[in-house]
């Protein structure tokens, strides 16, 4: 079994990490919170990672959870990918968020869904059954997407993103095309198509 | 160095800057290329060109952290990702200030080629509509050009660096020598003809753009990736890298020299004439100079004029070629903001393949010969296209797992997205000068930009919103969305004037052929030159008009005038 231990600083040098986890998506981390930093616990991490592989399952194709999708977002969001770390809108966001803001208003997200999740659970979500599990967090979606500001969508939004631009999910689930050579200005979509990760401005403006 | 001598230089390698060189050095002058940036060679120097998201350390979209601390303003350009950093300037390196509340988004390119990597390649023609419209409401000064003056210019520019467009027919956006035009796709063409069929004056054709579609001089036909701004080692759209460098390389007249900040031109009061330039090496700090025949000034319109501020002497303490007073004043952008995003449905039996690197333009239609604008006399354009929506839209959606996961796979539902750009006034409040306090990292004056738009582009744009929505809405779309504010000036990435053109030597710091009225060897041929704005983009006119003043400076230098 590999170790990595994750220190702040090495949340700060994404690109190690990255390189370290999401190529080998086995790999277990050593997690310590020893210098008071946010390093996420072992909890955490396992947490985020059944989360993306409830969002985007194994189908035909492998799912977020088995392509290192919660990692990413453990680095997204200490780096502050998709304003992860600006101050969330406190007159509109949950008031359950309140207790685990930075004191720059910014939200510890992976602290607070964890804690939202267990609430949800009224328990140890991890520790539910796989189909108890997955309803509490499509209630838990649900009722995000029904406010009007939630931190549940810019998790979500960062596991959409690790997932559609992560090898798998960017050339096996959609598909990727570097170099299409020719621009055809109408084709018939049949059923069934898959869309081009690699339309860009479909990921822009879509 | 001291003994460095040419018969010009140029400042800058960008859109402008890679034209002079190409032009100068072909009429046989010995030409030095300064360049304030690192270099990036074509090809071998585009290193994010065909990496795929997984193959970046933050997956195409970047350090978000970082890019809060060192690319505050960069980052907000649509065209800058994680793939194209490289091609953007580091903004806490490079500071610049702004005014009271002046909100000014100056998005730059330090490195060789400047802009012209990153650029949007839209190619446009100004029209007499363009060029009289000083004269005709009295804001700024006329133009001491038109159109007949430029035109054969602008037939020069476009056949070298290889325009894709359609002929319209349209007096106010003159076509050009354009190569095949690349497809509108098929909500485009719907969108075409319901405005044409109820509006026929108004007319929706594709983007004009710097890309091949027939490959040419070397350079390869466009493969359709619209990942431009990355480099193309192709060469299939222009840039100095992929079209003037080689030119002026092939010469073997050019000597360029990249990370050389200029600080100063020299100035010799008793012949009235520019001899050289001094500059710091921005790596090492080391200084540098060199003479010549002439100068030409090609920085980027903002630098340009910073470079002339910061060049006065006893004899022209307000700045070189300033005697008129008026130099760094009559900034402009054009207003622009998002008008309208509308669904289109009727159209999902269909998808496109490729990606196309434009998006389609419909011109000016108010305005025109009679007034029709409320509020506003001169024009907007939009730009913008139809696309499908990708996977980025389960972010605006709730559901989890496997049927979530299918819906995604797809593409979405078709949208259409119109961005105006407006007519931007010149005005003498709206201006750029040297703050008096702060220097940058080589201890020169940094810039400091004051600037607002006026009640003129609130109207435009305004008008500009309902008018996108009245035709989206009658072509079949259900506008969800649009937006009449300005963005903030900067935002167009035009930014341009500050040593505008003009007959008066009293009130304009440029004359007819872009030459300083106060000093003949000195030109100032990028955006600094412009006397307005048009609601077109400007690239392709500094282009020509570079051309023209290099033809003109030419002249002069083999008749002995400098």
């Amino acid at each position: 079994m590999g170790k990595t231990c994750w220190t702040r600083r090495e949340l700060g040098g994404g690109v190690a990490l990255l390189a370290a986890v999401v190529g080998m998506p086995a790999v277990v981390a050593m997690l310590s919170k020893d210098d008071g930093s946010e390093t996420p616990s072992d909890r955490q991490r396992a947490m985020i990672r059944d989360v993306s592989q409830l969002v985007i399952p194994r189908t035909a194709t492998p799912g977020a959870g088995d392509v290192g999708v919660g990692d990413f977002v453990i680095l997204a969001l200490a780096h502050g990918l998709d304003k992860s770390r600006v101050p969330i809108a406190r007159d509109t966001a949950p008031a359950t968020a309140s207790a685990y803001l930075r004191i720059d208003g910014s939200l510890r997200h992976l602290d607070w869904l964890e804690a939202e999740l267990d609430r949800a659970a009224n328990g140890d979500w991890l520790g539910k059954p796989d189909a108890r599990r997955a309803a509490i967090l499509e209630r838990f979606d649900a009722e995000a997407f029904a406010a009007k500001d939630h931190p549940w969508k810019t998790v979500k939004g960062l596991i959409l993103t690790g997932y559609y631009t992560s090898e798998t999910g960017g050339s096996r689930e959609l598909r990727y095309e570097l170099t299409p050579g020719r621009f055809d200005p109408a084709v018939p979509l049949k059923p069934g198509a898959r869309a081009y990760s690699s339309d860009w401005t479909a990921v822009d403006f879509g | 160095m001291a003994e460095m001598q040419f018969d010009a230089i140029v400042v800058g390698s960008g859109i402008t800057g890679g034209w002079a060189a190409k032009e100068l050095t072909e009429a046989g002058l010995k030409v030095l290329m300064l360049e304030r940036g690192p270099m990036i060679a074509h090809q071998t120097g585009y290193v994010n060109e065909t990496k795929a998201p997984w193959d970046m350390p933050f997956r195409g979209v970047g350090d978000a952290e970082k890019y809060a601390r060192d690319y505050p303003v960069q980052r907000g350009n649509r065209h800058f990702t994680e793939f194209t950093e490289p091609h953007f300037v580091n903004d806490a390196e490079n500071p610049y200030a702004t005014e009271g509340d002046t909100a000014f988004n100056w998005y730059r390119s330090y490195n060789l080629g400047g802009r012209s990597l990153t650029w949007g390649r839209q190619s446009y023609r100004w029209s007499d509509y363009d060029f009289d419209a000083n004269r005709r409401d009295g804001n700024g000064t006329d133009w001491p050009i038109r159109y007949a003056d430029i035109s054969p210019w602008y037939d020069k520019v476009e056949e070298f660096i290889g325009v894709s467009g359609a002929a319209e027919g349209l007096a106010q956006l003159p076509d050009g020598r354009f190569q095949p035009p690349m497809a509108l796709n098929v909500v485009e063409q719907a969108v075409r003809e319901k405005i044409s069929a109820r509006w026929p004056e108004r007319r929706l054709t594709i983007g004009r753009t710097a890309n091949l579609t027939e490959a040419k001089d070397g350079r390869g036909e466009c493969q359709r990736r619209s990942i431009c701004a990355r480099g193309c080692s192709y060469g299939a759209y222009f840039s100095t890298q992929s079209s003037t460098l080689p030119a002026a390389q092939k010469t073997g007249n050019l000597t360029l020299v990249t990370d050389a900040v200029v600080e100063k031109i020299d100035y010799d009061p008793a012949t009235r004439r520019v001899t050289g330039v001094r500059w710091i090496d921005g790596k090492t700090k080391a200084r540098g100079q060199a003479g010549a025949r002439m100068v030409f000034l090609n920085a980027g319109a903002f630098n340009s004029v910073h470079l002339l501020l910061n060049s006065g002497s006893d004899t022209m303490p307000n700045g070189l070629a300033n005697s008129s007073g008026v130099l760094g004043t009559h900034i402009m952008d054009h207003a622009s903001t998002l008008s309208a995003i509308a669904l289109f449905p009727g159209f999902e039996q269909w998808t496109t393949f490729g990606n196309r690197p434009t998006g389609i333009v419909i011109p000016r239609f108010r305005n025109l010969d009679a007034i029709d604008g409320a509020g506003h006399n001169r024009g907007f354009s939009f730009q913008g296209g139809a696309l499908q929506s990708g996977w980025t839209r389960g972010k605006r959606e709730p559901g989890i797992g496997a049927a979530y996961k299918d819906s995604l796979q797809p593409p979405g539902m078709w949208r259409m997205v119109l961005v105006a750009f407006a007519d931007c006034v010149p005005r003498a409040t709206n201006r750029i000068t040297l703050d008096p306090k702060r220097t940058d990292a080589n201890g020169l004056p940094i810039l400091k930009v004051d600037f607002a738009f006026g009640a003129e582009e609130h109207a435009a744009l305004a008008q500009a919103k309902a008018d996108a929505a009245e035709m989206l809405g009658h072509a079949g779309g259900k506008v969800i969305m649009g937006f009449e504010r300005p963005n903030p000036g900067g935002s167009a990435i035009h930014e341009m004037g500050g040593a505008r053109m003009g007959a008066d030597p009293a009130t304009s710091v440029l004359n007819k052929w872009s030459q300083a009225h106060d000093v003949a060897n000195l030109f100032v041929t990028d955006g600094a030159q412009m006397s307005s704005s048009a609601c077109q983009n400007p690239s392709l006119t500094y282009m020509a008009l570079t051309a023209r003043a290099a033809g003109h400076a030419v002249e002069l230098l083999k008749e002995g005038v400098i």
